[in-house]
């Protein structure tokens, strides 16, 4: 049985014997090269599931807050997002029941368009690791693995790391001795020029805060961009308080980003924030030598401390 | 390096934890230290109560430099604020200064209640890598010179 | 109507270059196209789908100074921009339309938005019409359509080797004048304008029907169905920024010293700050209120104030969301409730 398959049995069986109200998972999109969430409760629509590598979004975003029993159909990074949640207290454990699989990674939409020189596609069939794309007098057919999401690419966790149910066999994991070379590049750069690129790039945000809601792990009920007493920061798109923005939001990140890739997949801008959110990941881990939603019980970085901790710049 | 306007003096922001760098910096005073004058001093009861976005702000809104100065480790009044301290300015200092930030224009220091002559120091070496890097610009915001966006 | 060789489309625009701010659709990088300021012809292109951003925000920007004061002095009403009038060269019909709608807000016979107007009438509009409506694009269901050539002061089409120009208003045709590499258009030019007209209304394989919509929807405020149809919204706000009709704004004050300016800011009622009351009270709670509100506002409030829909079918809020949330779907949904259940 695919892995597919598996999914619609589990979903099936957890409605069918009442151990969930809900089951939240993919389901098949409209637009082509896209899949959608959704949310079965009724186990005579499981067939609705699907599972392929355009199921991008991660779900855990959608756990917190919930008064239901709900099942969460998760990939590695996905599941490490609710091991965060869960020891940040904004999930139960008792009360979720994560369907674990192995992930080979998620098509990055925008590579293909971008390869496809922004053709319009209109119809997009995947069979096995092949995807027919077809539209208004063309057609091509690429292969998934030139087209994955940068965060997939050097992805640490493919197998997920916390799991009820298990889905298919874990899938071998990746080498990620490259992921930060994207970082690796700009901090072999000068200042100035690190400076002029970060300038650029961060002027394209619009402040739309698409980053913010989709990350699972932001969900303060008053976000610090909403305060006034304090004003953290303002509201207009002025590029000092864009700046500040983006720094301040990927360093509430610290320690507890887990590389979902939902943040720079949600900017309709093609804001790399990426690339702030990577550099705090590769600090954490070289500083404190820890990576974020590995295990329960598990404090995150910033809130311990070691005796020993590195102080070469403090005076 | 930067042009420098004539006349032109650092102006550093220096949040001081109130039991021993800022004890230090009464020291160092008492005991006529000569230092540069140009730090303006914020107490906070602990170095562990300086809130990475306050060096943010403050270069926002135009200081040049940023000192952050608490106890020693294993010596906070709170026993514990410096620790988590130390971990938080590691990962702002780093970010900023990977976002272009200059290098040397966000410090931090450990200073004792009696370390009078190492504040003073302290200050020196600051205000003296400050005024080599020029008056900051690069996070400063403009908005009153900014209007529309288009 | 007159046509132009493609070739010397950017001699025509050097020419508006030298007595207008010229707007143009500039390539951003490989998959974004938006309007920006141009100095020379060489750089509008025109061969783009839509811009990521919609227009509206030439007319009514991410923000915008009201006013700045001091303490103990007087207050400042920036000069009212645009100082050089400006022409936007390029804009689909379905943003050109959308102009058409903010002004019933922004141009009202109770309110006249100032700095609206200001940059409203020194702004002369060419609009590029679409040969190639793409996946998401509905602007025939709302009664538009790829060839929409209202609302505009200039329309043109591409019509291969040519463009043809075809000036509408009479801003439109003084502005034409005297421009540099214009002919007659001839019979046959016409015709091939007909026909790509057909074949541009064929693309659109979306459809909606949205005739009955307004009065279902004012029969289903309570109906289980916005739980359906909100459950997957992360209340991002993408749709609302990218929507070329959607308006809602802020004001905030930013002060410093003894120096303060007020700013118009964008907003958006998908945030749950939007209507969060100083008592801690919200009466849009949760993401479904906000989705229904959003709905509703666009297909009914917006009708019953001015008669018109909120929307240009162009499709930004189904490219941008980040879920995948669609619209037309979401329509279907509501309008395929059956009578039954919609409760007057």
């Amino acid at each position: 049985m695919d892995l597919q398959a598996q999914v619609r049995q589990a979903a099936r069986k957890l409605l069918d014997d009442k151990q969930v109200d809900v089951v939240i998972g993919y389901e098949a999109a409209d637009e082509p090269l896209r899949t959608t969430p959704c949310f079965i409760r009724d186990s005579q629509e499981v067939d609705r599931l699907v599972w392929n590598p355009f199921c991008e979004h991660n779900l855990a975003g959608y756990l917190q807050g919930r008064q239901d029993k709900a099942a969460v159909v998760a990939k590695g990074c996905d599941s490490r997002a609710i091991v965060v949640l869960i020891n940040e207290s904004q999930v139960q454990r008792d009360n979720i029941t994560v369907i674990g699989v192995p992930c080979g990674g998620i098509v990055e939409r925008k590579k293909i368009y971008r390869h496809l020189q922004g053709a319009d596609i209109r119809e997009a069939v995947l069979e096995g690791d092949v995807i027919t794309v077809k539209g208004p007098g063309f057609s091509a057919e690429l292969k998934v693995e030139d087209f994955l999401a940068e965060c997939c690419k050097f992805c640490s966790h493919r197998n997920p790391v916390l799991f009820d149910i298990k889905i298919g066999e874990d899938v071998p994991e990746v080498d990620s001795k490259e992921q930060y070379h994207e970082v690796a590049r700009l901090e072999g750069s000068s200042s100035e020029e690190r400076w002029e690129f970060f300038k650029k790039e961060l002027s394209k945000c619009v402040r739309c805060y698409a980053c913010r809601e989709a990350c699972p792990l932001c969900y303060c009920k008053q976000c610090f961009t909403d305060q006034s007493l304090p004003a953290w920061v303002g509201k207009t798109d002025d590029i000092s308080d864009t700046m500040a923005f983006h720094i301040m939001r990927a360093y509430h990140t610290t320690g507890r980003c887990v590389d979902c890739g939902n943040c720079e997949r949600a900017c309709p801008n093609d804001v790399q924030i990426r690339l702030l959110t990577k550099k705090i990941e590769k600090d954490v881990k070289e500083l404190f030598g820890s990576e974020a939603g590995l295990e329960i019980g598990e404090k995150t970085s910033m809130m311990v401390y070691k005796e020993n901790d590195p102080q070469d710049f403090i005076k | 390096m930067q042009e420098q306007p004539e006349n032109w003096e650092p102006r550093i922001i220096a949040f001081l934890c109130s039991w021993c760098s800022y004890a230090g910096a009464d020291l160092a005073g008492v005991s006529r230290c000569q230092y540069p004058p140009n730090i303006r001093v914020i107490k906070l009861p602990c170095s562990g109560r300086a809130n990475p976005f306050y060096i943010i702000k403050s270069l926002q809104q135009g200081c040049d430099g940023v000192l952050i100065s608490g106890c020693h480790p294993g010596e906070c009044h709170y026993s514990s604020g410096n620790y988590y301290a130390r971990r938080r300015f590691a990962i702002m200092k780093r970010l900023l200064e990977y976002i272009g930030v200059e290098e040397g224009r966000v410090h931090f220091s450990w200073v004792s209640a009696s370390e009078g002559e190492k504040f003073a120091k302290v200050v020196s070496e600051v205000t003296e890598a400050v005024r080599k890097l020029g008056p900051a610009r690069r996070l400063v915001k403009n908005e009153f010179e900014s209007g529309a966006t288009i | 109507m007159k046509t132009i060789a493609k070739n010397k489309m950017s001699a025509l625009l050097d020419a508006l270059i030298k007595k207008y701010q010229v707007f143009a659709p500039v390539q951003q990088d490989d998959l974004v196209v938006d309007f920006n300021a141009i100095r020379s012809g060489a750089e509008a292109y025109l061969e783009y789908n839509n811009s990521n951003e919609p227009v509206k925000k030439m007319f009514f920007p991410q923000s915008e100074t009201l006013f700045t004061y001091t303490q103990g002095g007087s207050t400042e009403t920036p000069e009212l921009q645009p100082k050089q009038p400006r022409v936007i060269f390029g804009v689909r019909p379905c943003d050109t339309r959308s102009l058409a709608l903010m002004d019933k807000v922004f141009d009202g016979p109770d309110f006249q938005d100032p700095y609206y107007l200001e940059k409203r009438k020194n702004t002369t509009i060419f609009t590029l019409a679409c040969n190639n409506p793409r996946n998401n694009c509905f602007c025939s269901s709302l009664g538009y359509g790829p060839f929409f050539q209202k609302d505009t002061d200039v329309f043109m089409v591409d019509l291969g080797e040519k463009y043809l120009l075809e000036p509408i208003t009479a801003a439109g045709t003084k502005i034409v004048k005297g421009l540099p590499g214009l002919e007659d258009a001839r019979e046959k030019e016409l015709s091939r304008r007909k026909a790509l007209e057909k074949e541009a209304a064929g693309k659109i394989t979306k459809k909606v029907d949205l005739k009955n919509l307004p009065e279902k929807l004012s029969g289903i405020f309570d109906h289980p169905v916005w739980d359906e149809i909100h459950e997957k919204c992360i209340g991002c706000g993408v749709c609302t920024y990218f929507c070329p009709t959607c308006h809602c704004f802020d004001i905030v004050d930013e002060t410093r010293d003894d120096q303060g300016r007020r700013v118009r800011v964008w907003d958006s009622c998908m945030y749950p700050s939007f209507t969060q009351e100083a008592s801690g009270h919200n009466p849009r709670e949760t993401g479904k209120e906000r989705m229904r509100q959003r709905l509703m506002h666009k297909f009914k409030y917006f009708v019953d104030n001015y008669d018109e829909v909120a929307c240009v079918g162009c499709g930004r809020c189904m490219n941008n969301c980040p879920v995948g949330s669609d619209l037309v779907q979401v329509i279907e949904k509501i309008n395929n409730l059956k009578r039954e259940d919609v409760y007057e």
